[in-house]
């Protein structure tokens, strides 16, 4: 029986049958992160002995019988920014090489709750900038894990889901809590889970959502059953393709993926249109604007002094803050940094960063009135079907290629890329606080193929 | 971007960039703000008062003591030394 290949559903199915233990279930898990992660390059850490405590703990609950949740004995994998108290937590950065956090974050606590395993802590571009979550999708599609919680600021879930085939779903912003994810553009970042479909994504989110007073954005709305809306009928659902998302698809092969999703709402019953969102050829700019001016903040922290990597170098105070994050931090994360203070200098302040503001609220208010006509909005998740890891492209080419994922983080607004042919991706944006509606959307669509 | 308004925005970051790599910077952050000029097109006036009204900021959390982090926890990822990070004399 392949269990590291199940969805976590049938997992769950098997280990309540008692077919195979959780114990047993992470040590396949665990086997496989050791042949096959040298070369995969999922995880930074692989967190073995606390994921076979888990795994003990989550077999003693399920042998009591009754009253654990659904992730009880499941073998997930933790994206390196997320807080894990006591368990190395780098983001993949330098400056965090040594970082041990002294408290756990509320999406842990969520797992733990659950007696969920903690596999290991997956990698990520450094703070989540570029490509993003790469390691929690990569593990998900290779088998090296159930399932992932990572985070989602800019597309940083969808778009390596789309790419290595797995779906990623990013719930509307203030559904999770927060507290204890590296902060990288707080006013877009949502922990978000990755598995290998929509409904597993469900699954994970039910644990993951609530109020948490530690998190002032985080939403007081009740909590429904993200799974309750999976197998209704879509007849009637009105879905929008948005005219200027499909003229910016230049990639033939990705257009007719999107086209074919349309297809295929209609053949089950959907009823599909197009709308307009004028403010579209705006959402990349305004994201970089935004993204970078929050990240150039939220990074300021990272000086060495009370906690993670300090330069052996420097004659001063200042000088050995400079040279601590000079050398702690990568390009990417320096170039960001340098963009968000040049967009809130004084001089550029009006024209970059507060006119982005703009944007951003005029987005809001288109994105309200499509849906009032609309259930769900679909387009690709990525520009195009490959991705250069190499990083060829120059990066204004790089941010570019986010241009369907931006504006959904920008509006706060719950998103789910499944996978298709191509490794672009399908994406479906919803209403504030539908994920239900949105899963019940993409599983139809999964399950169609 | 000339290299003095990089050199500007690294002091700002807290940045020690070399000249080689404030050369790079400013190569870079000259076609990253060409794809940002497009945001000046936008007919859009900001609205102060409507803000971020995607975010919904709740009450803020009770003035109750919680309880606290021990000094032992908060020193273990720094460089300390009798309860104290340390730091280069700032003052002579």
């Amino acid at each position: 029986m392949d269990a590291a290949g199940m969805k976590i559903r049938d997992m769950r199915k098997y280990l309540d049958g008692k077919d195979f233990s959780s114990v047993e279930l992470t040590e396949e898990f665990l086997k496989r992160i050791e042949e096959n992660d040298a070369e995969s390059d999922c995880f930074i850490t692989v967190t073995k002995e606390k994921a076979l405590s888990d795994a003990e703990l989550a077999d003693k609950k399920i042998k009591e019988g009754g009253g654990y949740g659904a992730l009880c004995g499941i073998p997930l994998a933790v994206s390196d920014n997320i807080c894990t108290k006591g368990i190395l937590t780098t983001c993949n950065s330098k400056s965090l090489e040594n970082f041990s956090p002294p408290y756990q974050s509320a999406a842990m606590e969520k797992l733990e709750s659950q007696n969920a395993v903690l596999l290991g802590k997956a990698s990520l571009d450094e703070f989540g900038m570029g490509f993003g979550s790469t390691g929690s999708a990569r593990s998900v599609a290779a088998s090296l894990s159930a399932g992932a919680v990572c985070s989602d600021t800019g597309g940083g879930a969808r778009r390596p889901a789309a790419y290595f085939k797995t779906t990623a779903l990013r719930p509307t912003y203030g559904r999770v809590s927060r507290f204890g994810l590296t902060a990288f553009a707080s006013s877009m970042d949502q922990v978000s889970p990755i598995a290998k479909d929509a409904r597993d994504c469900a699954i994970i989110l039910n644990s993951l959502a609530g109020h948490d007073k530690r998190d002032m954005t985080s939403s007081k709305n009740e909590v429904p059953d993200f799974t309750a809306k999976i197998g209704r009928d879509i007849k009637g659902m009105k879905i929008g393709l948005v005219t200027e998302f499909l003229d910016a698809i230049k990639d033939s092969e990705v257009k007719n993926s999107v086209l074919n999703a349309a297809k295929t709402f209609e053949a089950l019953g959907a009823d599909v249109s197009e709308c307009s969102l004028k403010s579209f050829r705006y959402s990349v700019a305004a994201y970089y604007i935004i993204s970078s001016a929050e990240a150039s903040s939220n990074l300021a922290k990272f000086d060495g002094i009370k906690f993670g990597y300090r330069s052996p170098d420097g004659a001063d105070y200042n000088e050995l803050i400079a040279n601590t994050r000079s050398e702690g931090f990568g390009w990417e994360v320096k170039r960001r940094v340098l963009l968000g203070n040049f967009v809130l200098s004084s001089g550029q302040y009006e024209e970059y960063f507060e006119k982005a503001c703009a944007v951003r609220q005029a987005l809001r208010r288109e994105y309200d009135e499509i849906f009032g006509r609309f259930d769900i909005l679909l387009s690709p998740t990525s520009l195009a079907a490959a991705y250069d890891f190499g990083g060829a492209g120059s990066p204004a080419e790089a941010y570019q290629s986010d241009i369907f994922t931006v504006s959904s983080s920008l509006a706060g607004l719950p998103s789910i890329s499944v996978p298709d042919g191509t490794g672009a991706g399908i994406s479906l944006t919803g209403a504030k606080w539908e994920e239900a509606a949105l899963v019940q959307a993409a599983d139809a669509l999964e399950n169609s193929k | 971007m000339d290299l003095e308004a990089v050199k500007y925005l690294s002091e700002l970051g807290k940045l020690g960039l070399s000249d080689e790599e404030a050369k790079r910077a400013a190569g870079d952050m000259a076609g990253i703000i060409e794809i940002l000029d497009i945001i000046k097109e936008a007919d859009v006036i900001f609205d102060p008062l409507s803000g971020n009204r995607g975010a919904t900021l709740n009450d803020l959390r009770e003035d109750i003591k919680d309880k606290p982090f021990s000094t032992g926890e908060l020193m273990k990822n720094a460089v300390n030394s009798d309860n104290c990070f340390v730091v280069p004399k700032v003052l002579e």
